[in-house]
């Protein structure tokens, strides 16, 4: 259950109660659940979608799905997990707008990285970085990087992930391994990020790729 | 093809030692059989920078917001009343503007009847009239009824009927009563 307090809102109250409230028609205690997991959908649409538009609807969906849920919800259940689990759905039932070029999480990472303070060569050695590890997770497959993006963007624990996805917390952990295995041996091309390859690949001939001297220009990508 | 071969059971545990956020006790046991386990020793040395990675590379997009509002969810599930078309409301709005007009035009009437002056009978006005007309000018009425009045009207001059009758005839009251002034209101 979470008590923190929206700082859009401002509402300290727990979901638990602003689910209570809500099912007897209080409006501003639905707009502080919206305010308060507005983003953390928002960016899950994005990492899932990479179309910002896409992601918005999916905000709009999951919360009138969640309005029309209201009388029928549990409000002794977690909340949490059960809107990222409608809009995981959602993201991946959405078919791709016409005429829209989906970006990557890189990308989506960069406009937010657009006001990031520290020197030229500093920012610029941190977007390099970011790319090497968002593209990493872009090639794992769609059920890995889902775990991975619920884990490191979206901040659920494994329990919490376990909801979303629905299947076992072991279940969980076991594609959450296999994704921290399968980037390891992808980063430790680069020898900046400090990141040995598996002693299993060492053995078998592993060779690790040219790594990287100089960060790219973003636009070469 | 696997890319990865079954290894020590505890290698998962080690490796979602910085994600699972393992309990104090759990670490230290990890710690302990790490140890003597190289693979375990490799993934707990080699899972903190990929984690550590994947917090960095994510935490910029944790940064991304959306401006999207409350009220368009509740437009799309139709709980607001939709605002309807202003041409279909004008008959409604001039019906009730006829409505107000004529209310607005009785209670002027009212108002406008209930401040007129209060008419005097019709038989003693003239005879007021005349009777403080002759007095102002100092004249004995030649009618021997009205004589008589003039006669105790003249004696009589700080009567209050003939003040007021003569203040009445002299727009004396325009103004309130002096004792009406002088009563505080509750108000104040
Ligand atoms: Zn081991």
């Amino acid at each position: 259950m979470k008590t923190e307090r929206d700082p859009a809102t401002g509402d300290a109250r727990s979901d638990h109660d602003l689910v209570y409230a809500a099912r007897d028609g209080d409006t501003v205690a639905f707009d502080a659940l919206f305010y308060r997991y507005r983003d953390g959908i928002f960016r899950l649409g994005l990492a899932i979608t990479k179309d910002p538009s896409s992601a918005e609807e999916i905000v709009l969906d999951t919360f009138a799905r969640a309005h029309r849920a209201l009388a029928r919800l549990e409000p002794d259940d977690s909340l949490r997990p059960w809107l990222y689990r409608v809009a995981v759905n959602l993201s991946y039932n959405r078919r791709p707008r016409k005429n829209v070029v989906l970006s990557s999480l890189d990308e989506a990472a960069d406009v937010a990285m657009a006001n990031e303070d520290g020197s030229p060569s500093h920012v610029a050695e941190k977007a390099e970085l970011r790319r090497l590890v968002l593209g990493a997770v872009e090639e794992l497959g769609p059920k890995h990087r889902l775990v991975v993006v619920l884990h490191y963007l979206n901040g659920l624990n494994l329990t919490e992930i376990a909801e979303v996805v629905d299947c076992p917390v072991g279940t969980v952990k076991s594609r959450l391994h296999y994704a921290l295995r399968r980037l390891r041996t992808h980063l430790a091309a680069h020898p900046e990020l400090g990141i040995e390859p598996p002693r299993s690949l060492l053995a078998t001939g592993f060779r690790a790729p040219k790594p990287i001297t100089a960060p790219l220009p973003l636009e070469d990508k | 093809m696997r890319l990865f071969s079954r290894g020590c059971e505890s290698r998962q545990a080690a490796y979602l030692a910085g994600a699972d956020r393992l309990g104090a006790r759990e670490r230290l046991a990890l710690e302990v059989h790490a140890g003597s386990c190289t693979e375990c020793a490799d993934a707990l040395r080699n899972g903190r920078p990929v984690d550590t990675a994947l917090r960095g590379a994510f935490a910029s997009l944790r940064e991304r917001r959306t401006i999207v509002a409350p009220g368009r969810v509740r437009l799309a599930v139709g709980s607001v009343v939709a605002r309807p078309n202003p041409w279909e409301r004008a008959p409604r709005v001039f019906g009730r503007l006829a409505e107000v007009s004529v209310m607005v035009g009785v209670t002027l009437l009212a108002v406008g009847t209930s401040f007129e002056p209060p008419s005097a009978p019709s038989s003693s006005l003239p005879v007021t009239q005349t009777m403080a007309q002759e007095r102002s000018r100092g004249q004995a009425p030649l009618d021997e009824i009205d004589y008589l009045r003039w006669v105790r009207l003249v004696k009589s001059n700080d009567t209050p009927t003939v003040s007021t009758a003569t203040r009445l005839l002299m727009g004396a009251f325009d103004s309130d009563p002096v004792e009406i002034q002088k009563t505080p209101s509750p108000r104040f």
